[in-house]
């Protein structure tokens, strides 16, 4: 998978995690939500559940056309499209 | 006695076994349970064969304007709900000062999908404060409420526009805590906040701008009352709600409330996020801590048309781009043969071809198409010998758009994972919704779900478990006096009904809203009969009557 939607950062910065990838899940609300997975550089993993709005937010910041596409996208999108 | 239902089996909601015999009403209250009773003149109801429980509760509710024309909150009163919660994820319709119902409106319509007609011509705003908002209510209930004011009124009321901007100062929470006590003296159940919930325009609402120590301020005057505190956690992700189910243990400990949060849902995608949460609630709750989650019983389905791009579509570039598009680019991309059979060659080679064959038509705009909604695309694609994406592509266009389709049971379906949680003596069944998203999917008929699936056709619960879940155990919850169980003394709120047959029924599209608004509902199964407050609520034979007998249930 690309890596998409990359942030710029000074060389030398710590490990940060990413985005590993992301699947199309449902919501209470009655839509389809995306579930994003968070790798983290210790190896550990956390998915944040991203409703329909934010969920087309991260995509369309990272330039992704589908789910998988955001597989290595930079993790602070997820927080511009939580907000 | 007014009122004696006969030769019922009586399942009294302490979760004891079920037995047969009569239940006397006077005055609105329960005067004797079990024997064979006679009275001269009373109304005699037969329930042979037919169990008699406890009218349920439904803790999690929007149905704050639908009262206001609809006191009997139709149609949850005839699947045997007899009390409801209103004023949840921080949204009431009081106190509110009459300069910000149009920011309220905006709040409530993005929740509940409610047109414009529902608040500018079915009611008529006559108060501010939030007895002046029950006064409004009484005389015209049909079920009994329970309220909750909602945190962002109260931060609206006090801090103006301010409270979308910031946290609040030491005198403007001494002000909140000041109003907050007054809706506790009024009658409100508890307090309501959020942590998720966002306005018509995507912004967050004024409930997530306040610091924990506003929280805690708000909790302690919860403490003088021993009210109740609902919140709605960041439940899109499962570290943030652990945080603050910790949070809510600490208040609850601090100031001797209940809390309770929603939503919590089994989804395939997230295994591991009820097993750990529940892990957590269980800590907390051998601390002493009341936190309760509600769960849900009905599974969720997704809704869905061509007109917006749905993120079900985002499986694959070619379908999530074109429903990206402009809709006359869409419209132009739909017909165009090269393309569409891109988009079935993506979804075969996908492999989840068989899932879409599942999808139902919900509904469409051409009246020649009406015959088709509620079958398969599967069916529908045999019959035409074409795939299921391309039946599902020639509807869109044939309806300009406006087919809609459901993907039924994507979460929280599974019965053999929903069921033991829902058993579990930490939950608290609830978060229906009851009266919200209005336009997307039924919020009514939870409860038959329960009775219908869980009990009698997976047999996960007995129909006693069952029933004290949603009576005696949501009215100790909440604090609700001498509701929820059929004792003598307690309020005459009863539900009859056929264990048998008793579903939720099928999901339907009724125009009831004003204006002809429309809305998803469920029409009861095998309830027999409700009685609220002593009178006869709503029957299988003559529907619902004028009784009038709900009350503000609090306190």
């Amino acid at each position: 998978m690309s890596a998409t939607g990359s942030v710029e950062r000074p060389v030398g910065d710590p490990p940060q995690p990413v985005i590993e990838g992301a699947v199309v899940g449902p919501g209470h609300d009655g839509s389809a939500e995306l579930i994003v997975t968070v790798l983290h550089p210790g190896g550990g993993r956390d998915h944040v559940t991203l409703d329909a709005d934010a969920g087309a937010r991260l995509m369309e910041r990272c330039g992704a056309s589908s789910a998988a596409e955001l597989a290595g996208a930079d993790w602070h999108h997820l927080l511009h499209v939580l907000g | 006695m007014d009122l004696i239902i006969r030769n019922g089996r009586i399942v009294d909601g302490t979760g004891l076994p079920a037995f047969v015999g009569d239940l006397g009403i006077e005055g609105g209250v329960i005067r004797r349970v079990g024997g064979r009773i006679e009275a001269e003149g009373a109304r005699v109801i037969d329930a042979t064969g037919r169990v008699v429980a406890p009218g349920f509760i439904d803790p999690h509710t929007h149905f704050d304007v639908q009262l206001l024309w609809d006191g009997q909150a139709r149609p949850a009163l005839e699947h045997g709900v007899t009390t409801i919660v209103p004023g949840n994820c921080s949204l009431s319709l009081a106190p509110l000062k009459a300069e910000h119902r149009r920011a309220l409106v905006g709040m409530f319509q993005q929740i509940e999908e409610m047109p414009d007609a529902a608040f500018d011509g079915a009611f008529e705003w006559t108060w501010e404060s939030f007895d002046g908002y029950l006064e409004a209510l009484r005389g015209r209930l049909g079920v009994n409420v329970a309220p909750l004011v909602g945190h962002s009124v109260l931060r609206l009321w006090v801090m103006g526009e301010a409270a979308r901007e910031r946290a609040a100062t030491a005198e403007e929470l001494a002000a909140m805590q000041e109003l907050l006590r007054q809706c506790l003296e009024a009658g409100a159940v508890g307090l309501s906040t959020s942590f998720v919930d966002v306005d018509e325009k995507l912004l967050p609402v004024p409930s997530r701008y306040a610091h924990f120590e506003e929280l805690d301020a708000l909790a302690a005057v919860l403490g003088e009352f021993g009210r109740v505190l609902q919140v709605v956690p960041e439940f899109y992700n499962t570290d943030i709600t652990l945080a603050r189910v910790d949070q809510l243990a600490e208040l609850s400990l601090k100031h001797a409330i209940p809390t309770t949060f929603s939503p919590l849902f089994d989804s395939s995608a997230t295994p591991d996020n009820v097993p750990r949460v529940m892990a957590r609630v269980r800590e907390q709750m051998a601390r002493g801590a009341q936190v309760w989650p509600q769960v849900q019983t009905r599974p969720i389905d997704i809704s869905f048309s061509f007109e917006q791009a749905s993120l079900l579509f985002a499986f694959s570039p070619a379908w999530y781009m074109t429903m990206r598009l402009p809709r006359e680019q869409k419209l132009a991309a739909l017909r165009n043969e090269e393309h569409v059979n891109g988009l079935v060659a993506a979804v075969q080679q996908d492999g989840t071809e068989r899932r879409w064959a599942a999808i139902r038509v919900r509904s469409v705009a051409r009246p020649e198409d009406e015959a088709l909604v509620g079958r398969t695309l599967g069916e529908l694609a045999a019959e035409r010998n074409a795939s299921p994406a391309r039946v599902m592509i020639d509807l869109s266009l044939d309806n300009d758009l406006k087919a809609f389709f459901l993907a039924a049971d994507l979460g929280h379906h599974e019965s053999d994972r929903v069921g033991p949680l829902l058993a579990d003596p930490f939950v608290h069944i609830g978060a229906s919704d009851g009266g919200a998203h209005i336009q997307s999917f039924s919020t009514y008929g939870d409860t038959g779900y329960l009775l219908g699936h869980y009990v009698r056709e997976t047999g996960q619960f007995t129909l006693e478990q069952a029933i004290k879940k949603i009576t005696a155990d949501a009215a100790r919850i909440w604090h609700l006096p001498n509701r929820g169980l059929l004792q003598p003394g307690y309020a005459a709120d009863v539900t009859i009904f056929d264990p048998e047959t008793i579903a939720r029924g099928e999901e339907i599209p009724v125009h009831d809203m004003p204006e002809h608004g429309m809305r998803y509902v469920r029409e009861s199964s095998g309830v027999e009969a409700v009685v609220v407050g002593g009178a006869l609520a709503w029957s299988r034979e003559g529907g619902y009557t004028d009784a009038r007998t709900g009350t503000i249930a609090v306190g």
